[in-house]
This record gives C-alpha cells, structure tokens and sequence, in this order.
C-alpha cells in the first residue's frame, strides 16, 4: 500500500476500461488523473506532478509508444506501465518502457506491477 | 497440263493421222485418175491396131475376091469382094475417128482412103467389068499396076498399124511408169507422213507422259505431304495433355485422344461408335444433375463453345474429375455440319491449388483480423475483470447495479464482435438473402479499431433497404479485403467513404439485373497505371511481404460468381488521388 496518495495517469480510449480502471486504482489509494488519447494524455503528463503512467498501447492516432517516447523526453524519471490488448508488443518498446502487461491478467496483477514500480 | 489442253492433244493425234491419211487417199486418187486416162489410151490404140487389122483382113478379101472373079469369072468368087466393102469403110472411118480422138494424124487415114478409092475406081472396078463382059484381064502390065497399088495400101495400112503399136509401146511405158511413180509417192508418202505423225505422236504423248508424271509426282507429294501432316496431327493430338473427342454428326464417337481415354476411362476401342453421353458423361457439381455435352450445344449453336466450369466427368470406373470443356463444329465444304470436336481438361487440380489458395487468403484474412479480434475481445474482458474485481473487493448495491450495467454494455461487445468474426467463418451451403446494410457494419466493426488505429475516417452512407442473394462468408471476405486495401493505400488522417446504392440495371451492357452497387472510396496515393491491368492477377501486390497477392484475384472470384462486377478507378493527380471500388451484386429474384 502506498504511503501517500501517489498521482498517476490513465491513458486509455476505451472509456469504460478507463473509467473501471480509475475506480481500481482510487480504491488502492491512487490519486488518478485519465486521458482518453495520446495528446491529452501528454498535455495532463505536462501540466501535473505525475508519478507514474499506466498507458495504453493500441490507440488512434497516437500509439502508446510515440506517446512513452514523448513522455520520456520530458520526465524520463517517471515509470510507465505499458497496457496492451496485444499478445506481443513491438521490441523496441522495451527500452521505452519499465514495465508491460496484456489487459485480462486481472486488476491484482495490475495493481502488483503498479506498486513493484514505486519500490524500486 | 489442265483437262482441255489434254483433249486438245488427244483431238490433235486422232485428227492429224486422218487428215494426212485423206491426203495420201487424194494423191492416190489422182494417180489412178491419170494412170485410167493412161488405160484408155491403151485400149484406144489396142482398138485402133484391131481397127487396122481388120482393114487389111478386108483389103485382102477385096482383092483375094477379085482375083477369084477374075481367074473363075464365077460372080460367086465376087462376093468377098462385094461384102467387104461396106465393113471395109466403116473400119476405116472408125480407125479415122480413133485416130484422131487419140491425138494421131488422121490424114494417113484419109490418104489411104483416097488410095484405096483409086485402087477400086481404076483397078477394080474397071477389072469386074471387064471380066463381066468377058474381056481378056490379063494383061500384065494391068495386073502390075494393080498390084502395086495393092501393095502400096497394105504398106500404107501396116504403117498406120505400125505407129499405133508404137503408140501403144509409149503408153504401155508411161503407164508402167506412172505406177512406179504411184508405188513411189505412196511409199515416200508413207514413209514421210508415218513418220511425222510418229513424231508429232510422240511428242504429244510425251508431253500428256509429262504431264501425267508430273501429276503423279505432285499428287505423289501431296500425299506425302497429307501422310506427313496427318501424322503431325495425329501425334499433336495424342500427345496433348487436353482430352479431344471427335463425333459424327449423330454424336457416335469416332475418335478419343490419349488424354481423353485416361480421363474417361474409355479405349478408342470400346468408345468407338458409341454415343457420346455413354462416355463423356458429366453432371453439375453441386446439383449432380446431368449436364448438356458440348456436342449438344454445339448442334444447337452450330458455333464455338466453351463450357460450364462446373463440370464432373464421371469416368468409367466410377472416378470423378472436375473438367472444363468446350466444343467446335466440323463443317464440311458446303458448310454442312458433319461434326463436333470436343475439347476438356482436368482441372481437378487446379480447383484443388485454387481452393488452397482461397484457403491461403482466408487465413491471411483471418490474420490480419486477429490482432483486432485479441484487442476488441481483450479490451471488454478486461473492463469485465476489472468490474468484478471491484464488485468482489466490495461495493455498495447502487455500484454494483451500475457494475452489472457496463459488464453487461462490455460483453454484449464481445458478443457483437464474435458474431461478426463469426460471420466470416460460418460457411453456409446454399445462397441466401443478405441484408448489406448489416454486412458491411458488422465487417467494419471487425476493422474499425484497425482504422482509427490509423486514424482513418469513416464515412458511410448506406442505404437501408439494400439486400442481395449469395454467400455471406464470401462477401464479407471482399468486403474486408477492399476495406482492407483501402485503408493500407490511406495515409494517417485519411477519409474512405462507403457508400451503397440500389440499381435498377447492371453496369454490363444490356443488363437489366437490378441489385446493389457498393463503392468503397479512398483518397490514398491511387494505382499507378502500370498497376492496374495486373490487379486482379493472383499473386500480384504493391504491399512487399505484407500481402499475399491474392485479395482482389479472390474477391473478382466471388462477385463473379454471384453475377456481379467489381470496378476500379484511380487516379495518382496530386490534387484528387485516390481509387474507388465498386462492386455491383445482382439481387436474384425468388
């Protein structure tokens, strides 16, 4: 359980996985911010002290590697969790990224990667 | 040499031999003419001679007679005398007469009778009547006289007789001579006109020989030449890969190739005069209902067919085979139909290698859809987890309601896409009624988080009313695969449009088929004109190793086969590239 409220973002087009999600996290004592694309998501990544972005891979527009990318040029010091519908992601996302999971390992799990982000 | 230069020559050796035959005959006649003239000559001299012989005979009687009357004075031995008298000058008018008819001086004649006239008035005559009276008569110098003068007459007449002997040697000569000359002509006549007849003979007959050689010769090579090309074409015809059978006129079957005895399973043998639905029996592949042969349309046509590809041979032991056939009338000079060749092909294989290779595509199709189906799937599977997860780690009732309420919103997604993915797979036998309105939303579905991935607009303008017959699987694969293309030729930020509406006739000219056009338009970089004739090769693509080649060769496949055409245009111009697709499917009625 995190000490204080941590502020993360939520990238996702999918607006009831984002709004579910949201709930998730606020429950596990998150303080969260979403975005429902790539540009917003950058934008809310600028404007607040964000500590760790939970993003979404496949989205018009904007993937989620162009946006990690960006995202990394800013604040490289911030950890993102990368989401994925995908089985597999492109290889040159790894370095892009801290951490991955595939959407359907479950909210624990989520949760689990979310926290082992801020431990280490 | 034609037929009428040949009776020319023939008219030629008949003709000539008669003509020199009836020359040789006028010459000849000619001859025996003259030689005849010659023969009277000859009988008139014989008569002349006679003529003279008899003059003397009487001559002597005159004076025989005479010399009797004068020795006896008996009037009795006066007679001969007397009776000579009158024969004497009518023999001596005659001799005169022949003489002069035959060319001869007559005056000897006329010189005797003055002689003999003289003799008889002052010889004796004066003689008789001195012996009458009973006067001496024998005065020599008298009797002298008389003499002398006699003398003179026979010498006179032997002459005349003489000459005619002459005359009649000469004659005789000539005459000899005219049938040696006769003999002559007509032997060098003979010799000559046998000879040129013999020659002009044979240099006719060796020109028809010639001729006949060289007709020989050619009809010779001829033969040669049709033994060689029919042997070329007997050969090209067992050795073509193609089955041909040839019937008669009544569709007995006069010859089967190799190709087509292997197929069917018939020898030329047992096929031979046959009739040709016992051999070449084919059914319809999905109705297995007999077929019409290519001989009968052909009848019916009396022109070139090519036939269904929905043909089974049904061979002689029971074996199968898809074959594709046609048919071609024989005509006979006068344009009679004398029969019907037949041509067909196993195209078992080729429908086994096609079928892999829609198989091929399908896959493909499939692939490129499987990335949508995990996200589309995984995405509401998530939510769904993750609202059961909050529903577990406790909510109130009014959440939990409204927990239920958006699972239930994910998985009627679900739902929606495995029925659309559904579609694609779940085969169906036998056409039915599509409702394209729906066909095309579910099949966008399945693409649409390819598009805004790409960030593809979608504009559609579907008519509500719009329904065809056919097979949905198959649409739906053209469906996806122009879609497909139109979003691979988009750029980020483009527009593709899709549009449908209802025709009361085809595009094909003279159609009449009322259905549904749907065009599918992007405004991508468009086809290069090189491109465009090899579009719907299969194997043909402008995506490298992304495509197979294979989406629009199967997808003209499918619109072919249920009636319908599919239309491309395209433009590379800088202002309005782009490439819209329309596909026109026939609604078939009842």
């Amino acid at each position: 359980m995190p000490q204080s409220r941590r502020l993360v973002l939520c990238v996702d087009d999918e607006a009831v996985g984002l709004q579910v999600r949201r709930m998730i996290l606020e429950r596990s004592g998150y303080s969260v911010l979403t975005a429902h694309d790539g540009p917003t998501g950058l934008k809310v990544f600028a404007e607040n002290p964000i500590e760790a972005v939970v993003l979404d891979y496949a989205m018009p527009g904007m993937d989620g590697g162009q946006v990690a990318a960006q995202m990394r040029e800013h604040k490289p010091q911030v950890p993102i969790l990368l989401l994925s519908a995908y089985m597999s992601l492109p290889a040159d996302l790894s370095g892009l990224v801290d951490i991955s999971m595939t959407k359907g390992e479950g909210a624990p799990v989520l949760l689990q990667k979310l926290d082992s982000l801020f431990s280490n | 040499m034609n037929l009428s230069q040949l009776n020319r020559v023939l008219l030629q050796t008949l003709l000539i031999p008669v003509v020199a035959l009836m020359f040789v005959a006028a010459i000849l006649f000619l001859q025996i003419q003259s030689a005849e003239r010659t023969v009277v000559q000859m009988q008139k001299t014989g008569n002349n001679i006679a003529t003279a012989t008899l003059a003397s005979a009487l001559i002597v009687n005159e004076e025989s007679g005479l010399r009797g009357y004068q020795i006896t004075s008996n009037e009795i031995f006066l007679q001969p005398y007397d009776y000579s008298q009158a024969p004497l000058d009518s023999a001596l008018q005659d001799l005169r007469e022949g003489l002069s008819q035959q060319g001869s001086d007559p005056r000897d004649v006329d010189n005797f009778i003055v002689a003999h006239n003289i003799w008889r008035n002052s010889f004796a005559a004066p003689l008789i009547a001195a012996t009458h009276a009973g006067q001496n008569t024998h005065d020599s110098g008298l009797n002298l006289r008389g003499k002398a003068q006699m003398d003179a007459l026979r010498e006179r007449l032997n002459s005349i007789i003489e000459g005619q002997k002459t005359q009649r040697t000469l004659v005789v000569e000539t005459w000899q001579r005219q049938v040696r000359e006769t003999l002559e002509i007509l032997v060098a006549l003979a010799l000559i006109i046998g000879l040129a007849i013999g020659f002009f003979a044979r240099s006719r007959l060796h020109r028809v020989s010639d001729a006949f050689q060289s007709t020989l010769e050619s009809l010779r090579f001829n033969a040669h030449r049709t033994f060689e090309s029919e042997q070329r074409l007997r050969t090209t015809l067992t050795s073509i890969g193609d089955g041909v059978v040839v019937c008669d006129v009544d569709g007995r079957i006069e010859l089967l190739n190799s190709a087509a005895q292997q197929l069917t399973g018939w020898s030329q043998a047992d096929a031979f005069r046959q009739p040709l639905e016992d051999v070449f029996r084919i059914v319809d592949e999905t109705t297995r209902e007999p077929l019409e042969t290519p001989f009968a349309v052909v009848k019916r046509l009396q022109r070139v067919v090519g036939l269904s590809n929905h043909a089974v041979l049904l061979g002689r032991d029971g074996s199968e085979l898809y074959v594709d056939d046609s048919g071609a009338p024989i005509h006979d000079r006068s344009g009679k139909l004398v029969g019907v060749v037949m041509v067909f092909r196993d195209i078992t294989e080729q429908r086994r290698s096609q079928a892999a290779l829609l198989a091929t595509e399908k896959l493909a199709v499939a692939g490129r859809l499987a990335a949508t189906l995990a996200h589309e799937i995984h995405n509401p599977l998530d939510a769904v987890g993750n609202l059961l997860y909050l529903m577990q780690s406790g909510s109130s009732p009014e959440e939990s309601s409204q927990f239920l309420k958006l699972a239930s919103q994910e998985l009627d997604r679900v739902t929606q896409i495995s029925r659309a993915m559904l579609g694609m797979y779940r085969e169906s036998k036998t056409p039915v009624a599509i409702d394209v309105k729906e066909m095309l939303e579910s099949v966008l579905l399945l693409l649409n988080r390819q598009m805004s991935q790409s960030q593809l607009e979608i504009r559609t303008d579907l008519a509500p009313d719009a329904s065809v017959t056919g097979y949905p699987v198959e649409l739906r694969q053209v469906f996806v695969n122009l879609l497909t293309n139109a979003a691979d030729a988009s750029s980020k930020g483009g527009m593709i449009e899709v549009r449908t509406k209802l025709r009361r006739t085809g595009p094909k000219t003279g159609s009449r088929q009322a259905g549904v056009a749907i065009t599918i338009s992007d405004n991508g970089a468009g086809i290069p004109d090189a491109a465009m004739p090899q579009l719907f090769q299969p194997f043909f693509t402008t995506k490298g190793e992304h495509g197979t080649g294979l989406g629009l060769w199967v997808s003209h496949g499918i619109v072919e086969k249920h009636g319908g055409t599919i239309e491309i245009e395209s433009s590379t111009n800088e202002q309005n590239h782009g490439t819209q697709i329309t596909v026109f499917l026939p609604r078939i009625e009842g």
